[in-house]
């Protein structure tokens, strides 16, 4: 019958004194936020990268470059090259494959089937992890729920011990409880801003992808069409 | 077609240990947050217990020396230091460069009795008797005066000195009369709360039907300054855990324990023995 009033409420004590439950929602609630704090600021890189390099190749295309050279410096070039590029390249690539002697449109289905294929697996690149992020963002509230749903209970049920009850004898389990919800909003709110963001700017490059195919497709066609162009020019 | 992809897959992913030490970091900030706002809320109520205990000890000691003084009631604290040192520079003033250091000294023992409350329970006497120093240099001044004046002077003075000297004595006698009613009164006051608060756990008490004899059980009982009942720890077992349940459920029934107004006298209801007899 100690009803000592005076508690060491630090996190640590907290955390060290919460059940095994409660402590493993905690690990993992941590060991979530940290992986999606990691893809956040990886994607953030990554997408930042992909759309300066997209504004890089665009604009080198459309200021009249050489064809045959963007297609050298492309296939060539050791350095980064961004995914628009990359669609290009493939697609230049399938184009010069052909024999003079065939048919215009088998050309251009096959030239517009590389650039479709490439243009999948960059935006599947673009898009990694990002189902990962909503579902922390989704489901980490509700673990950091758990765990408090069960350090509640846990608090509660010590209480029925107690005949006296005060709030001094429920207060630290429920701090403790709290701390897996704080956790779980942490990882939360960040992953669902993150994802939000950086699936409008992914879907904003894949317009960009697919409308930058159709333009390369009519390019070419023209090309097949005037035949008397050699250097390329647009 | 895949000579031409894989260095770019090599490529495709900038700044990954970059990322790693960007998460770690944001956790270490998000946790240095947690930990500082929750140390903060920690030390908040052990500072205010601190404060109440310096106002028991400060309004202590005024009231124990009103009653002999009547001269202002805060200075005997700091006069109390200077007519113990006076005396040592008068035989020994050319040792004098070091004595300020045990002036300073000595008045730092009355800094420290806030500290603990169960000390201060044992030093109660203490400042009683420096309290009833003080005036002794006073008494020597005061006869001291007239006696220089009556060599020159007739011996009708010297009377009117006596009868002075007399009175003062007299003053003093009644003033520690009265400082002795006053303990008496405390001493009352203190045994009235006893009882009541002896008397508001007995009402509480459910008794155990038919117990052989006349079982005694004895708790020890610390209290908060409101009344509440802050540990109750038995201390002999009457031999019925029955009666020893009872008892410790009524003490904590009777919350809040009645206690005087004073807070002064708390310290005697801190920390008491409570001895419950089965039958009265």
């Amino acid at each position: 019958m100690n009803s000592t009033v005076t508690n060491d409420l630090s996190l640590f004590y907290l955390i060290s004194s919460a059940s095994l439950p409660v402590q493993l929602v905690m690990l993992l609630l941590l060991v979530a936020s940290f992986f999606s704090w990691w893809f956040i600021f990886r994607k953030l890189f990554a997408i930042r990268q992909a759309t300066r390099q997209t504004d890089e190749f665009e604009n080198a295309f459309w200021r009249g470059a050489d064809l045959n050279a963007l297609y050298q410096h492309a296939a060539g070039g050791r350095e980064t090259v961004g995914s628009m590029e990359r669609i290009f390249e493939a697609g230049f690539r399938e184009f010069t494959k052909h024999q003079p002697g065939v048919e215009a449109g088998i050309i251009m289905d096959s030239t517009r089937g590389a650039m479709r294929a490439v243009y999948q697996r960059e935006m599947d690149k673009l898009e990694s992890h990002l189902p990962f992020l909503a579902t922390v963002g989704s489901v980490s509230p509700y673990i950091g729920l758990f765990g408090t749903v069960w350090g509640i209970m846990n608090a509660f049920r010590e209480l029925s011990n107690i005949a006296q009850a005060t709030i001094a004898h429920v207060a630290p389990g429920i701090a403790e409880a709290l701390i897996a919800t704080a956790m779980g909003l942490f990882a939360a709110i960040p992953a669902v801003i993150a994802y939000n963001r950086y699936a409008s700017e992914t879907s904003q490059l894949a317009t960009r992808f697919e409308s930058f195919i159709d333009e390369v497709a009519n390019v070419l066609q023209r090309r097949i069409a005037q035949p008397r162009n050699p250097a390329g020019h647009l | 077609m895949q000579t031409a992809i894989q260095p770019d897959n090599h490529h495709a992913e900038p700044g990954k240990v970059r990322a790693a030490l960007f998460a770690l970091l944001i956790h270490l900030v998000f946790f240095g947050l947690l930990i500082f706002g929750l140390n903060w809320k920690n030390e908040a109520p052990e500072a205010t217990i601190v404060e109440l205990w310096q106002n028991f000890a400060e309004t202590e000691p005024i009231k124990t020396t009103q009653p002999i003084k009547p001269t202002p009631p805060t200075p005997p604290v700091v006069q109390k230091p200077e007519p113990k040192v006076e005396p040592k520079p008068q035989p020994v003033e050319s040792k004098s460069p070091r004595q300020p250091a045990i002036t300073t000294a000595e008045p730092s023992p009355p800094l420290r009795k806030p500290a603990i409350s169960l000390k201060a329970i044992k030093e109660k006497p203490a400042p009683k008797q420096t309290a009833e120093k003080p005036p002794e240099p006073v008494k020597k001044t005061v006869p001291e005066t007239p006696s220089d004046k009556d060599i020159p002077q007739k011996p009708v003075e010297k009377k009117i000195a006596n009868t002075q000297a007399t009175e003062q004595k007299k003053q003093q006698e009644q003033e520690r009369l009265a400082l002795k009613a006053k303990q008496a009164q405390i001493l009352d006051e203190i045994a009235k709360y006893k009882a009541m608060i002896q008397a508001k756990i007995r009402s509480r008490i459910v008794m155990p039907p038919d117990l052989p004899g006349n079982p005694v059980v004895e708790f020890r009982v610390i209290l908060l300054p409101g009344g509440d009942v802050l540990s109750v720890d038995l201390r002999r077992s009457s031999g019925f855990t029955v009666f020893d349940d009872a008892v410790e459920r009524a003490v904590h029934l009777a919350r809040p324990l009645p206690l005087p107004p004073d807070p002064a006298f708390f310290r005697e209801f801190r920390d008491f023995s409570l001895t419950v007899y089965y039958r009265e």
